[in-house]
């Protein structure tokens, strides 16, 4: 008798424990981008004129009910479609990719909307650590993951992408649009 | 006078020659040194200006030739040989086709390098062409050898009209230009 409440007071600190710490996963409710069929993709005005790049490899951690969400960028995966172009981009005045090989966004805080979430944290791109808020829409598909979609507008000289003479942003906007389409699926643990 | 006659040009007509003239000479120089530039900030607004007088230019040659179309043209010298006439009426067609052909195939270029074309950064043009790096570089070669072809008839045209003034001593530069005299009236 003693020993079968000794073990459920046992069962509710564990659970209380799991509870609290803030950035467990719970299983079955812990996804990740299924990078196959997920895009991160960003808009610049060059010009005067729309112009569109990805991130090839990127995994994105999300967690409704322990509320947690974690992206992490390869910079070195990142295409323009135009070679000129991205050598100058992955260069020491954009991305330097050589020195900032990964960008990283942790959700310090996960609020609920009518069709999904606003996460808000730090953001660290190019070696700079700014919070940022990002909206996204949430549609779970079945037991099987879900969709996870939404955009942000970010501006480049806050992170110090575009050095020297590409401060100036006349010809190249500092509103750079961040676009998110993701597949998740349950992460295995 | 707004309108042309048979005999001179009206207002309008030289306002699109030397607009566009003035502006053909500042394209050939921001192509040139666009083109000369190593990529920089620079190279980017010389190429985006570039593109915008492009774009510009192609507009005013739409409406000149509407303007054309709905006015009379003076008629060529009556001084002109047949063959003078004939080239003549190549250089004047080449001229068009050129300063309307230029445009078109920078704005292709631009396209199909996937670097779509803005009006002064106060709008987007379309896409003409998908990506395509065999076609943006066939465009470029095109673009070029259409400039070069521009300066030869430029060269030409100009030589011409100072001939016919200066040589000559007719009437064709100055009826392209303001003033209501022709030569005719103030030599005698």
């Amino acid at each position: 008798m003693l020993t079968s409440r000794l073990a459920r007071l046992t069962l509710s600190a564990f659970a209380l424990t799991a509870v609290g710490a803030a950035h467990a996963a719970v299983p079955g409710h812990d996804y990740v981008s299924s990078p196959a069929h997920s895009t991160l993709t960003y808009t610049f005005t060059q010009a005067g004129a729309a112009n569109h790049g990805v991130f090839k490899s990127f995994s994105v951690q999300f967690d409704p009910r322990a509320k947690t969400l974690e992206v992490v960028i390869d910079m070195r995966s990142f295409d323009t479609r135009d070679a000129q172009r991205n050598t100058l981009l992955g260069g020491a005045q954009f991305f330097d990719v050589a020195r900032y090989p990964q960008a990283r966004f942790t959700a310090a805080q996960l609020q609920k909307t009518p069709r999904g979430y606003i996460a808000t944290g730090p953001l660290t791109l190019r070696g700079v650590t700014r919070t940022v808020s990002v909206p996204f829409t949430w549609r779970p598909l079945g037991g099987s993951g879900g969709e996870l979609q939404g955009k942000t507008v970010i501006e480049r000289l806050a992170f110090g992408i575009g050095q020297g003479e590409w401060h100036a942003t006349e010809w190249l906007g500092n509103p750079v649009t961040v676009r998110f389409a993701l597949r998740m699926v349950p992460a295995t643990h | 006078m707004l309108r042309n006659t048979r005999a001179r040009w009206g207002a309008l007509s030289q306002l699109f020659h030397w607009l566009i003239a003035a502006l053909i000479g500042v394209q050939i120089a921001l192509g040139l040194i666009g083109t000369e530039l190593p990529l920089s900030m620079t190279k980017l607004a010389t190429l985006a200006r570039h593109k915008s007088l492009g774009i510009t230019l192609l507009a005013l040659m739409l409406v000149r030739l509407m303007w054309r179309a709905l006015n009379p043209t003076p008629a060529l010298p009556d001084t002109l040989k047949p063959h003078e006439r004939v080239l003549a009426r190549i250089t004047h067609t080449g001229l068009y086709v050129l300063v309307i052909a230029l445009p078109l195939t920078g704005w292709i270029m631009s396209s199909a390098r996937g670097f779509p074309v803005s009006w002064f950064n106060l709008f987007q043009l379309p896409n003409l062409v998908g990506r395509s790096a065999a076609l943006y570089h066939a465009m470029v070669r095109t673009h070029v050898l259409l400039a070069i072809a521009l300066g030869l008839i430029l060269v030409l045209h100009i030589a011409a009209a100072l001939k016919h003034h200066f040589v000559l001593k007719d009437d064709t530069l100055r009826r392209m230009l303001p003033g209501a005299g022709t030569a005719l009236t103030r030599k005698e």
